[in-house]
């Protein structure tokens, strides 16, 4: 399954990829890391990932209007939101929007490998 | 405009503590919450990350942190790049973290914006919406930074 990074901190990109290596998800392949929504939409019609996750406070584009054009343009995506935003509303508005899970930051890296577990079990 | 209460300000205290428990398995201890006045002003260290408050509330959340903290944090990331580069993002996205989970409690009508950083002491005469603001001063491997909360309620 190809993957796709979006988010605005490189720390977070590299340590999303990080964990998703050392965890061996080896059927998880990262295409592509973009930091923010236009970049993120350009690699997501170039690549055709079958993931996403996606970071909501960004510049140029934020999340929440991304995941709205990359499910428009792909709905079979799936899109896992991770975001420091921790109120509800926003958790609804994205899945509104087609995102098919939301992860909250600070994430632990056992979180993110089930987050991804959970995914990609709903996919297959 | 209302003022924001102590209980608001333990949103923060819990969210910049939980940040350090979740990333590095180690708590950061909390060594104080005041409120800025005179000598006491925000202390602030190397880099600083910077959250613009909106919505139904103004002002600023900071997260300042010196870089061998940072870099400590980094590296228990496993994160081997140790620019400066890579150590205003990291300071960046704590202030974002912290204000962000803020939002469980003040709910969406509290507006966040991307992280802005800067390696030079902020000058708070010029920043700062408060008279006083929140300062909360921890210390995690035995390195200290701070977490300033400078909002106003907009009623």
């Amino acid at each position: 399954m190809k993957l796709l990074i979006v988010d605005d901190s490189t720390v977070i990109r590299s340590r999303i990829a990080r964990i998703l290596g050392d965890a061996r998800l080896e059927f998880i392949q990262v295409i592509g890391m973009a930091k923010n929504g236009v970049e993120a939409l350009s690699l997501f019609s170039e690549e055709q990932p079958d993931l996403v996750t996606m970071d909501l406070t960004m510049p140029e584009m934020d999340g929440v209007e991304c995941t709205e054009k990359m499910v428009t343009s792909n709905a079979d995506a799936s899109i896992l939101v991770i975001s420091a935003l921790s109120d509800k509303a926003t958790a609804l508005k994205a899945m509104k929007k087609g995102a098919r899970g939301f992860l909250y930051k600070p994430f632990t890296d056992d979180q993110l490998v089930e987050a991804f577990i959970e995914l990609t079990s709903e996919e297959s | 405009m209302s003022d924001i209460s102590e209980q608001d300000i333990h949103v923060f205290v819990d969210a910049i503590s939980h940040y350090f428990t979740q990333i590095t398995r180690e708590k950061a201890k909390i060594k104080g919450a005041f409120l800025a006045q005179g000598e006491k002003f925000p202390p602030t260290f190397d880099l600083t990350g910077i959250i613009k408050i909106s919505g139904k509330f103004r002002g600023s959340v900071y997260f300042s942190a010196p870089r061998v903290m940072l870099s400590r944090l980094l590296l228990s990331m496993h994160e081997s790049h140790l620019s400066d580069e890579q150590l205003l993002d990291a300071v960046g996205e704590i202030a974002n973290t912290v204000a962000g989970n803020a939002r469980k409690y003040f709910g969406e009508n509290m507006g966040i914006s991307v992280p802005k950083t800067m390696s030079t002491p902020p000058k708070w005469s010029e920043l700062v919406v408060r008279a006083r603001p929140y300062v909360i001063m921890i210390n995690w491997k035995q390195y200290d930074a701070s977490v300033v909360i400078d909002i106003e309620r907009l009623d």
